[in-house]
Formats: structure tokens, C-alpha cells, sequence
């Protein structure tokens, strides 16, 4: 029997040397689509399928530069509130509707209904509208000037005005993508197809089948055992043990935020201690094994517009921070350490890991791992805020507005400071429209954040993806897993 | 008997009810299920206008009796999390649950009987020592990390059988082995013990002396005694299996069931698909009580029922 399946093998082999060969691979992720309308939910198993299948005004390169998709060029901006669009012509959806000004002003006024009471407002809140020119210009406005506009559109998938009318978006995706639809069976699997009448031409993977794994070891298993090509979220630890691993700075930074307006951590002294008494890089490599970055002195993703890449790293000099904290007469004082378990990786891991160095400059943490929900109103909640609370901080736009508003702003929802000025310069960034006046403000902004100690950044978490030996991939900064970028050998 | 199941249906749904009342309490009082759904980016004004649109900005009360009117139509609204009636997903994920649980706690209540017996026949003999040994390990091994052995061992060096999903028989061995194996340690032990009780006792040594064949005798008279407790822990395994103990198992072996979908559910705060899956899970435990009750009273005529 075993001899029979080997000659089968062989001559399968030397077939597919003439013939071309058809190649499908499987993909594990982490959560199951909860639906496949692109429009409705933040959800990343649900954008992990549909990145193939829909495609975005804007796209970025694997490194994160902006470019374009379906418009055929860089938006122009007409006046503060208007950006024009010029498309891409000759694209049609996989259900032969044509890709036009029409489907892009269906699209966008479909997303930012409150009707359709889609949880991707967060990213879509500023968009008032958008009108159609003619059949390849798409005028979109916004509520006030928005810079960050061009990095929305590449967030906003296109759908099929009709299909989307009088189909089944949520069962029956069809998009302009590289990657067409085939069938899902509920809780086992998904399956999709190339596209052979792609606009950018076919793709190399001909089929690709999405498994849904919610628990790690049991992916790297499937991995093991030959079941999977590439799963998602691999633990460092586990890299030694897989045929092949590819790893790339991501989307997340983990940091505490400070209370500046507490009573032990109003000392600027002490937060400058707090940030002084870790030994990032000693962590970096016993928790992550390296595949972690630093943060240089603020917690903005590094591929973000406006990152400060002047900044340095706080540097881990614990004689000083012990001797701050004195200053300040903080020594033995309490401070409450919040933070979550099992959301991020290593969350617990990181939060237990700095208590215990502000435990050795004189301090006594006292650590809160709270429930999601319950840390979530730590977090961003009407009480007290917190002396210190960990978040893993997620950038999807690329743009250091999620971090400035979310973080620094006294208004934002996980801010811990009053300082006013500070959130003058954050408005005053989220409007300016110039490029280079903006990138100064956050440049000023994050620079005042770090010389202060508003927080205590921590590190840029790698991505690290598992994959069989055959497979041939090189991950994106922006965690998207776009099939039409691996190949097979074999 | 007919009015018998009418009173405990009654008393079941009163039980169902409290438990749905519960959780509607339990999810609305504790935690933000709207910060749970949005990403954390969402301003306060979006998390209002989000609350407001499924209702949550309703005074509880108001909110209340909107979910009883529902609950009569057995209406338990849209999932958030899947954007589809929350209903549709527990009646798409139930069976692939009870699937699971049949195929696990069947292999268990099969092969407990004849290892117990078999173990009961020479009380500290090799094969008893070796059944009460296997059967202590069984009960202190984790689920979770059975599970994950098995995958290593039979899917990962053996090759033998997939390493997780759902479809073919194959795919079921190794997630309804796991489930199995504690219920078939304790289900084992129990039969063990009260089958050497059963057979000091002296209708048996009456039998013996009648000269009845040694199946006979255990198989019919002894066995009809030992069946009640072994009933009774059966039903115990089952409701406990049903009300939470196949999320480990489904988990580790990526099973899509009600369990692993109940934990998502709780994860994203879904308010209104885990209404619909405590509903559901909570109506089938009373239908099992009632069941269990009947067949007690089948199996020993003088258990009454009143």
C-alpha cells in the first residue's frame, strides 16, 4: 500500500514538472470571520480572509509606504475638506459589476450610515460624504480638515453597489481582489480561488483554505503534522521548533500609561525613575527571545507618519532611579499597576516583569490583573485613573494620531494627564493638513511626552508567522496576509 | 407520570427563566459589552451612538421587559459578535457540541461497565490495582493538557489522525477520547466499587448457592442495583460536560461547538448570543433531569416519583 501511494507520489512529481501545477496552501488563523461583510465589524479573523477578497482605494507596500489600489494615483487635496480620488478604470468586482465612481461613493456612504451601525466608525468618524465627478473621479469630504484621510481610504473596502443591494454580503463576498470566493463551511473552513482577471494579473497560489485555530500549540501542531502552510501568531519560543518562521516588527507597542495627576506619579521625578528602572533589553530577550523592539522613549509604532526617530531609549541605570525616588521622597510608597491577561502577548509576563523592577528602586507596586471588561473601565472608564496601567497599543492607520489622541490627549479615552498645552498641539496636529508642519507638531509632542515621562513605553511586538518548508514569504508591517505575496516551492 | 412531567416541566422552566434572567442581569451590571465590541480607538460619542443602537441606553427596566416580550417569541435578537440572529448560531453549533459529547461520554459509559466489573471480580488482584491506578491518573490529568498530548503523539509523530477541525469520523477520535477519559475513570471506579458491594451482598450468595451462571448474576441482578448510582453520576457527567466542560476540549481541538462559541461570545461581549446559548443550554439540562427521573423509575419500580 505504502509502496503504491510512494510510486503515485513520484509520478505525480514528475508530472507536474510539465504540467502546471495547481497549487493550493492552508492558512491557520487564530478566530473564524464572525461574517464577511467587509463594512460591519472590527474584526482581524474577518479582515484576515477579506484583504484578499477586497481592495482599498489606498494600499500600503509590505514596508507600510502608501500607494494606490484602486485609485489610479495619490488623492489630490481640493480644499481643506475635499480629497479627490482619480480611479483605476477597466477593474470590475468578481460578479462582473464595474469598479466606478459609483461603487466607491455606494461604498463610502454605506460604511458611515449609523443605520448599518458599523464598529468601523472608530476608523471612518471624520468622512462626511462623497460625491461623484464623473465616472472615474470620486470627490470624499470630510467633517474637518482630515491629514490622516489618504491612510483611512486604504482601511475602507470596496463593495458592489448591487450585490451589496440585493446579495448576501455577509455569506457571499465579491470584491475586486486577488482572491474570489469559493465556499465556507461554518466553524471548519474557508476556501478561496485566484482571480485569473485580477487588474495586477493572476496571482501565484491558485487556492488557499483558511482553518480557524483559536489555540496556539494546537496551530503549531497542525504546522508539525504537514496540515497547515502558515499560521499566525507564533509564540517566540516555539520558532526553534518549526520548519521555517518569518518575523517582522508589528502593529503593537506595549507601554503603561502614567497618572500624572496622582498623587505618588505627579512627581516627574518618579516617572522619570519608573522609566529609568527597566532593563528593556534583558527582557526583550528573556520574554520574546529578541523578537521585540525597543521603544525609543515614546510608544508610537515605528512605521508610523509622525514616529520622533530622534528620540532615544530610556536608558536602564537603576543607582539613578533609586536615588530619584528618594529625592522625591517616594521611597516605599504605593503604586497600583494595572493591566490585563492574555489579550497581547505576554501581557502578564510584562506587567509582573517591570513590577518587580520598581520593586527593587524602593517602591512597593501593587499589581492589579484585572478581567477584560473590568480593565477595559480601568482603562478608559469615569473613575480614578490609575498610577500606572499596561496597554499593547495597536496602530492599523499607521498614523501617530491613534497614539497622540488615545494616549497623550487629556481627553482621550486612555489619557492620564491634564496638560493642556499638550492637547492644543495634538488638535492643532490632527488638523494640519501640511505634511511637514505636521510631522514637526508630533514631533514637539512626543518629545514633550518622553522629557516628561508621561509614559513608559516599552516595546515594538514582532509578528511571527510559522510556515511549512515549501512556503516562500516575506510577512507585511501592517500584519495584512495577502495571499498574492507568497509562493510555493516545490 | 403525565402529571408528574407537566409539574417538573414547569419547575424546569421557572429554573430556565432564573438563569436567563441571570445572565441578562450579570452581563448588563458588569462590564461595558459596548467597549468590549468596539475597537478601542472608538471615540465616546461613536460608543454612545453604538449603545444606542442596540438599545443598551435604555433604562435597564425598559430593556427588561422588551427582552421578555422577545423571550415569549423565543427571539433572542441579532448576535453583535456575528451579525445574524443569535439563535441561528446556537442551532448551527449545538450539534457539532452534542456530537462530541455523545461520541465521548459514550465510549466512557461503554467501557466502564465491563472494565469495573472486570475489576470487581477479584478485588485487589493485578487488574484491579491496575484499573483503580489508571483510573486516579485519568482523574488528575488536565484536559487541556491530554489534549494537547494526543495531538503530539497521534496527529504530529504518529500521523495517524488529523490534528484538529471538525469533518470526517477521524477528526472526532481524538477531541471525544479527551472528553472521555474522565468521565470513563470515574464511571469505572464507581462501577468497581458498587459492583464489590453488590456482590457481598447476600441475595447474590443466595443466587451463587441457587446455582445461577456467574453472567446471569452479574449481569442481571447485580448489575440492575449498581445501575441507579451509575445513572446518577452518568446524568451528573453529562449536565457538567454540557454546562461548560467541552470549551477545553473544543478549544484545544479547534471543535466548533456551543463551548468554544460561548467563550468567544463572553470574550466580545455578546450580550444577546450568550442569552441565547445559557437559554438553550439551560432547557436541555431540565429535559435531561426530567428524562433521568423517568428512568430511574423504569429501573427501580419503587423509586416515586412524587
Amino acid at each position: 500500500m505504502f509502496k503504491h501511494m510512494l510510486a503515485a507520489a513520484v509520478l505525480a512529481a514528475s508530472l507536474s514538472a510539465e504540467t502546471v501545477l495547481a497549487q493550493s496552501i492552508t492558512i491557520a488563523i487564530g478566530s473564524e470571520p464572525s461574517t464577511l461583510d467587509p463594512q460591519l465589524r472590527d474584526d482581524g479573523g474577518e479582515r484576515q480572509v477579506n484583504d484578499n477578497i477586497y481592495e482599498t482605494l489606498l494600499a500600503r507596500t509590505p514596508e507600510g509606504e502608501l500607494v494606490p489600489s484602486l485609485a489610479a494615483e495619490m488623492p489630490k487635496q481640493v480644499d481643506d475638506l475635499t480629497w479627490e480620488f482619480n480611479l483605476r478604470q477597466g477593474v470590475s468586482f468578481h460578479n462582473g459589476e464595474p469598479f466606478n465612481a459609483d461603487a466607491v461613493v455606494y461604498s463610502v456612504k454605506r460604511v458611515i450610515d449609523p443605520k448599518n451601525n458599523s464598529e468601523q466608525l472608530a476608523y471612518f468618524g471624520t468622512i462626511a460624504g462623497a460625491e461623484k465627478v464623473d465616472d472615474d473621479t470620486v470627490r470624499i469630504t470630510t467633517t474637518g480638515p482630515d491629514p490622516i484621510l489618504p491612510s483611512r481610504m486604504y482601511w475602507m473596502k470596496m463593495v458592489a453597489p448591487k450585490h451589496a443591494e440585493e446579495g448576501d454580503l455577509a455569506a457571499q463576498p465579491a470584491g475586486t481582489g486577488p482572491y474570489r470566493f469559493v465556499s465556507w463551511n461554518r466553524g471548519a473552513d474557508l476556501t478561496l480561488e485566484a482571480n485569473p482577471d485580477h487588474w495586477d494579473g493572476a496571482p501565484e497560489i491558485d487556492q488557499v483554505t483558511y482553518r480557524f485555530v483559536t489555540e496556539p500549540g494546537t496551530r503549531l501542531s497542525g504546522l508539525m503534522a504537514g496540515e497547515f502552510d502558515v499560521i499566525t501568531n507564533l509564540l517566540p519560543e516555539f520558532t526553534a521548533s518549526v520548519p521555517k518562521f518569518a518575523a517582522v516588527s508589528g502593529l503593537e507597542t506595549s507601554v503603561f500609561v502614567l497618572g500624572t495627576d496622582n498623587e505618588v506619579t505627579s512627581d516627574p521625578r518618579v516617572r522619570e525613575a519608573l522609566n529609568l528602572a527597566i532593563d528593556r533589553e534583558a527582557m526583550a530577550e528573556s520574554l520574546f527571545l529578541g523578537y521585540a523592539t525597543v521603544a525609543k522613549g515614546h510608544h508610537v509604532n515605528p512605521r508610523a507618519f509622525g514616529y520622533n526617530d530622534q528620540l532615544q531609549s530610556y536608558p536602564y541605570d537603576p543607582e539613578r532611579a533609586k536615588a530619584l525616588i528618594e529625592e522625591a521622597g517616594a521611597t516605599g510608597k504605593t503604586i497600583g499597576v494595572y493591566g490585563e491577561s492574555g489579550r497581547w502577548l505576554k501581557d502578564r509576563e510584562q506587567i509582573e516583569a517591570v513590577a518587580a523592577y520598581w520593586r527593587e528602586i524602593g517602591l512597593a507596586p501593587e499589581v492589579h490583573i484585572e478581567e477584560f471588561s473590568q480593565y477595559l473601565d480601568t482603562l478608559m472608564g469615569d473613575g480614578p485613573r490609575p498610577d500606572a496601567i499596561f496597554i499593547a497599543n495597536s496602530n492599523e492607520l499607521l498614523d501617530a494620531d491613534r497614539e497622540a489622541s488615545f494616549i497623550y490627549h487629556k481627553d482621550g479615552p486612555a489619557a492620564s494627564n491634564s496638560d493642556a498645552e499638550m492637547a492644543e498641539m495634538i488638535d492643532k496636529a490632527r488638523v494640519t493638513t501640511d505634511t511637514e508642519a505636521r510631522r514637526s507638531l508630533y514631533h514637539d509632542v512626543f518629545k514633550k511626552g518622553h522629557d516628561l515621562s508621561y509614559t513608559v513605553p516599552l516595546f515594538n511586538l514582532h509578528d511571527i508567522y510559522g510556515m511549512s518548508e515549501r512556503m516562500e514569504w516575506q510577512p507585511r508591517v501592517d500584519a495584512k496576509l495577502m495571499v498574492k505575496e507568497m509562493s510555493v516551492t516545490e | 407520570m403525565g402529571s408528574f412531567i407537566l409539574r417538573r416541566l414547569w419547575q424546569g422552566l421557572l429554573v430556565v427563566l432564573g438563569v436567563t434572567l441571570t445572565v441578562f442581569v450579570v452581563t448588563r451590571v458588569f462590564g461595558d459589552p459596548v467597549s468590549l465590541m468596539l475597537p478601542l480607538t472608538a471615540t465616546a460619542e461613536q460608543r454612545a451612538a453604538f449603545a444606542h443602537e442596540i438599545g443598551l441606553d435604555r433604562p435597564l427596566l425598559v430593556q427588561f421587559l422588551g427582552f421578555m416580550r422577545d423571550l415569549v417569541a423565543l427571539d433572542f435578537g441579532n448576535s453583535l459578535w456575528q451579525r445574524r440572529p443569535a439563535i441561528e448560531v446556537v442551532f448551527e453549533r449545538l450539534p457539532n457540541t452534542l456530537l462530541l459529547i455523545v461520541a465521548g461520554l459514550g465510549f466512557a459509559i461503554l467501557a466502564s461497565i465491563p472494565l469495573g466489573i472486570i475489576a470487581a471480580l477479584r478485588p485487589g488482584g493485578i487488574v484491579d490495582r491496575l484499573t483503580v491506578s489508571l483510573g486516579l491518573i485519568g482523574l488528575s490529568m488536565p484536559q487541556f493538557w491530554v489534549g494537547l498530548l494526543f495531538i503530539v503523539i497521534f496527529a504530529v509523530q504518529l500521523k495517524l489522525l488529523p490534528t484538529s477541525g471538525m469533518g470526517t469520523p477521524a477528526h472526532l477520535i481524538l477531541p471525544a477520547l479527551t472528553l472521555g477519559l474522565t468521565p470513563l475513570a470515574r464511571l469505572t471506579l464507581l462501577v468497581r466499587s458498587s459492583m464489590i458491594d453488590e456482590l457481598n451482598q447476600q441475595y447474590i450468595k443466595a443466587a451463587r448457592a441457587k446455582g445461577l451462571g456467574l453472567s446471569r448474576i452479574l449481569g442481571v441482578h447485580a448489575l440492575r442495583n449498581v445501575l441507579i448510582s451509575f445513572l446518577t453520576l452518568t446524568g451528573w457527567e453529562l449536565i457538567s460536560i454540557l454546562a461548560g466542560y467541552t470549551v477545553v476540549v473544543e478549544t484545544v481541538f479547534a471543535w466548533p461547538g456551543l463551548g468554544l462559541t460561548a467563550m468567544q461570545a463572553i470574550q466580545r461581549g455578546d450580550l444577546f448570543l450568550m442569552q441565547a446559548i445559557v437559554f438553550s443550554i439551560a432547557f436541555l439540562i431540565v429535559l435531561i433531569n426530567i428524562a433521568l427521573d423517568i428512568a430511574f423509575k423504569m429501573i427501580d419500580p419503587r423509586i416515586n416519583l412524587n
